[in-house]
């Protein structure tokens, strides 16, 4: 039935772009830096995927997650320069930072796709009566899930995760108190290469053919559904990422054909009412504490 | 006479940019003592601590604990060296619960050794924290928050603790339990240095004050000029 | 001697874009289009500064305001014969009418700032990442209804056939006037008063100023700069397509604008020509380029590397861009006309 498949298209898609936010929302969190190239950790383990093809999956995959959590890191490195930097400035460096990146792929990989189909045997489909649904849409559902919830668990039990929510709120205070702020960030950043790990993983099922665009594109639109949610507090900002996800997959299903070329512009229509009626995110102050403001 | 004093701040220079917060300032504090900085807004009080702490380098002159200069020591080192920041505003994490922020102060230990008994002792001192464990810090009354952020600091088991104005905002009432407090951390063995702009508590409570007015060191008092209100203002208007 | 001083910056800035056009004017015919872009990319870059510099609020969506500049006067200026044949879905008001260079450039112009005024209206109390993403969906939805809508323009194709009467002295023009515009306005009580909302906006508040309205001043202003910027983009090129005003133009023109220093019409001078000329370099490597003593010849996509990381070297090494935020002053002769007490206001907007 349309509905019911929309809504499972529009939660695997909203999962996806959730975890593009969240990766996003953690480096913003501690260091208040906008991360374009977030979309090249995704990119390069797209590529490496493609490339480890003939090797076990497993090994594969582990290789994926070396690439993204490496790159991450040295990303870590090269933005230090950034900290307390005027924010536009920042957000242009890691916007040339992704342009560079994305040119080093296409020098080195061309502007054709590379297949990277892993685990194509995912699309094979599952049909339950009138609902015909693909593995991998499941996978990228419960996927996503999981790891929002290992997160949810490193946030709250972890030391470090409590320095991370505690340097996100208010780092002078947080480094006064004998916090390792260059750990907490470099732990920020490598828990974004696994977000963007899992990302190219899914997403390669999905679209087998990795382009040197691939992680921009991801990375804007998320951008987009991170702020709409609230940027500076990371359950939101997921929430908006998978809002945006799933309002662009079934914006696409709900308007008639002739319409459908449009499917941006009422989104983005969307995207400024909710700011201007909510210019703090859509789910700002659904918790509002008593902040101490000095 | 003791040996080296636990702090030693030498011909301190320290600003921001093109701006100079203290001058030249020199101080002293030997261990188990609390000593008093007051002056007025602006003077450069929480530069020092800052200075201390590692946050502004100093230009000029040098900061030492223990004999050891901490030039280039970074300061989360600091923190576990033993120096323990109360900063102005109290700035405690208001999303996360008493617990949380008080979890957040074992960073700065040293050594897990103790933790218990440190934290029964912290929780004689403010019950207050003991009580509102799992509340959000955000929901606690200002006076609560300053309880909790001494004893945040506390919880790193700070041989040195720092205090930047912590009757700012408070009662009468709290205030006296503040100081209250602070009479029995001292006599715990805790060294401290208490920054306020309220003269005439913090000459009467600490062994020796030190008044900083326009980034310069400029009288040394006792608590016998506690009542000396012309000295006072004297020291205040130099 | 004191109007001399003040306007001093814009009198060196004016100065740097005649040599620009006179190094242009001299090159080969080739070369030249890439002195024309560069100029060009000089009033795009104001349209930018006149708003993020004197506001301090970040805007993803200029470029929206080059597109409809562009398209409107390119549309305009096409034949009305061949365009009913090309252009067949036309709203009567662009499909009959056929105007003059000039009046395609006021047009622009207005197109620009009429569109920023509606659009930016609703957008201005935002702030920070807010009105950075608001501003990116205008963006974005320009360039969606332009590539698709055929009532209003080609829709997806390339909209052809527009005379191509921007030389180095129509760029050259259009700079001047662009940097006119820029520099009254910021030297302007409007223009101060937004600048001093910038840095302190509570206290502005306080004072009685109408953060929104100021700020929407600049926006529809800085619209109009760009609206004419897209004018004289769509005449040197003679078409125009939605993805040559889309996201590439957008970030290059942010970081014209950053690496310069976004607080300062010199920055927005010196960043817009040295980005483009670089760029135009790298493009033009990427064939072959004679160098010294060998040729060069670079892969393909190696123009967007060099660029990118160009841009990323420089803000990673200076942040605050290659001005540092400071207008042009002559220090000699501030010293030679300062009376005895008086300040010295180097550096002033």
């Amino acid at each position: 039935m349309n509905v019911a498949q929309t809504i499972f298209d529009g939660l695997a898609l909203g999962a996806l772009y959730a975890l593009v936010a969240m990766g996003l929302a953690l480096v913003f969190g501690v260091m208040r830096l906008i991360n374009f190239a977030q979309g090249e950790l995704i990119t390069a383990g797209a590529y490496s995927l493609s490339l480890t093809g003939s090797l076990p999956l497993i090994v594969s995959i582990l290789i994926c997650f070396i690439v993204c959590v490496g790159l991450a890191l040295l990303l870590d490195i090269a933005f230090r320069r950034l900290r307390g930097a005027d924010p536009t400035t920042a957000l242009v460096a890691t916007f040339a930072v992704a342009l560079t990146l994305e040119a080093v792929w296409t020098i080195a990989f061309g502007t054709n796709g590379k297949p990277a189909d892993l685990l194509s045997a995912l699309n094979t489909s599952l049909t339950h009566g009138s609902l015909q649904l693909r593995w991998v849409t499941i996978t990228m559902i419960v996927g996503g899930a999981a790891l929002l919830a290992a997160t949810a668990l490193v946030l709250d039990r972890t030391s470090i995760g409590l320095q991370m929510r505690a340097a996100a709120r208010d780092f002078r205070a947080a480094r006064l108190l004998g916090v390792r702020t260059n750990r907490v960030i470099a732990f920020a950043f490598a828990m974004s290469g696994v977000f963007a790990a899992v990302v190219a993983l899914l997403y390669t099922v999905q679209v087998p053919d990795v382009t040197p665009q691939f992680g921009l594109d991801i990375t804007i639109v998320a951008l987009v559904g991170a702020v709409t949610g609230g940027l500076d507090r990371l359950w939101q900002a997921a929430a908006g990422g998978f809002v945006i996800g799933f309002a662009n997959a079934a914006l696409g299903d709900i308007l008639p054909s002739s319409q459908r070329v449009y499917v941006t512009t009422f989104l983005f229509l969307l995207v400024i009412i909710v700011l201007l009626v909510r210019p703090d995110g859509l789910f700002a102050s659904l918790r509002r504490v008593n902040t101490d403001r000095v | 006479m003791s040996p080296e004093p636990l702090l030693a701040i030498e011909s301190v220079e320290l600003g921001y940019g093109r701006a100079t917060a203290v001058q030249d300032a020199s101080l002293t504090v030997d261990a188990g003592e609390v000593v008093g900085l007051i002056g007025p807004n602006g003077a450069g009080k929480s530069t020092l601590l800052l200075g201390v702490m590692g946050v502004v380098t100093p230009r000029r002159g040098s900061i030492s604990l223990n004999g050891r200069s901490l030039a280039g020591v970074s300061t989360d080192q600091r923190v576990r060296d033993g120096i323990g920041l109360v900063p102005e505003g109290r700035h405690i994490f208001a999303d996360l619960t008493v617990e949380e922020n008080l979890r957040l102060g074992l960073v700065g230990r040293a050594a897990r050794e103790g933790l218990s008994e440190d934290l029964e002792w912290i929780y004689s001192l403010f019950p207050v924290v003991q009580e509102s464990r799992s509340r959000a810090a955000g929901l606690l009354s200002g006076g609560q928050q300053q309880q909790l952020a001494i004893a945040r600091a506390l919880m790193g088991r700070p041989r040195l603790l720092l205090l930047d104005e912590p009757s700012l905002g408070l009662s009468p009432m709290m205030i006296e339990t503040v100081f209250n407090a602070l009479a029995q951390i001292s006599g715990h063995g805790v060294t401290a240095v208490i920054v306020e702009q309220r003269a005439q508590i913090t000459v009467e409570f600490a062994s020796r004050t030190y008044v900083l007015t326009n980034g310069r060191i400029v009288a040394e008092l006792t608590p016998a000029d506690a009542q000396d209100t012309e000295r006072l203002i004297a020291a205040y208007l130099d | 001697m004191r109007l001399l001083r003040n306007t001093v910056p814009l009198l060196g800035v004016i100065a740097i874009l005649v040599v620009v056009a006179l190094i242009g004017e001299s090159t080969s015919l080739a070369t030249q289009q890439d002195f024309i872009t560069a100029l060009v990319s000089v009033v795009i870059v104001y349209g930018l500064y006149v708003f993020v510099g004197n506001a301090g609020v970040i805007s993803f969506g200029h470029i929206s305001f080059v597109a409809v500049g562009a398209f409107a006067a390119g549309e305009l200026t096409i034949p009305t014969e061949p365009k009913h044949f090309t252009l067949p879905g036309l709203i009567p008001l662009l499909a009959d009418h056929s105007v003059s260079n000039i009046a395609s450039l006021a047009i622009a112009f207005a197109a620009g700032a009429i569109f920023a005024l509606i659009a930016g209206a609703p957008l201005m109390r935002l702030n920070g990442i807010a009105a950075g993403i608001a501003t990116f969906a205008i963006l974005e939805i320009t360039n969606n209804l332009l590539s698709f809508d055929t009532n209003i323009g080609p829709g997806a194709t390339t909209l052809s056939l527009v005379p191509t009467s921007t030389g180095i002295f129509q760029a050259l023009l259009g700079a001047i006037l662009a940097a006119v515009l820029a520099f009254a306005y910021q030297r302007s009580r409007r223009g101060r008063l937004l600048r001093a909302t910038r840095e302190d906006p509570q206290a502005a508040r306080a004072m009685g100023v109408n953060i929104t309205r100021e700020r929407l001043v600049a926006f529809v202003l800085s619209g109009g700069i760009a609206g004419l910027g897209g004018g004289l983009l769509v005449h040197q090129l003679g078409s125009i397509t939605t993805n040559q005003v889309f996201l590439d133009l957008t970030f290059i023109t942010l970081a014209m604008l950053v690496v310069g220093g976004s607080r300062s019409l010199l920055g927005a001078t010196v960043g817009a020509i040295g980005v483009s000329l670089i760029d135009s370099f790298l493009l033009t490597a990427v064939n072959s380029v004679h160098v010294v003593f060998f040729n060069l010849t670079l892969p393909s996509g190696s123009a967007d590397l060099g660029l990118g990381a160009l841009m990323a070297l420089m803000l990673l090494w200076r942040p605050r861009g290659v001005t540092g935020g400071r207008e042009l002053s002559l220090p000699r002769l501030t010293r030679l006309t300062r009376r005895p007490g008086s300040a010295d206001k180097r550096g002033a907007a």
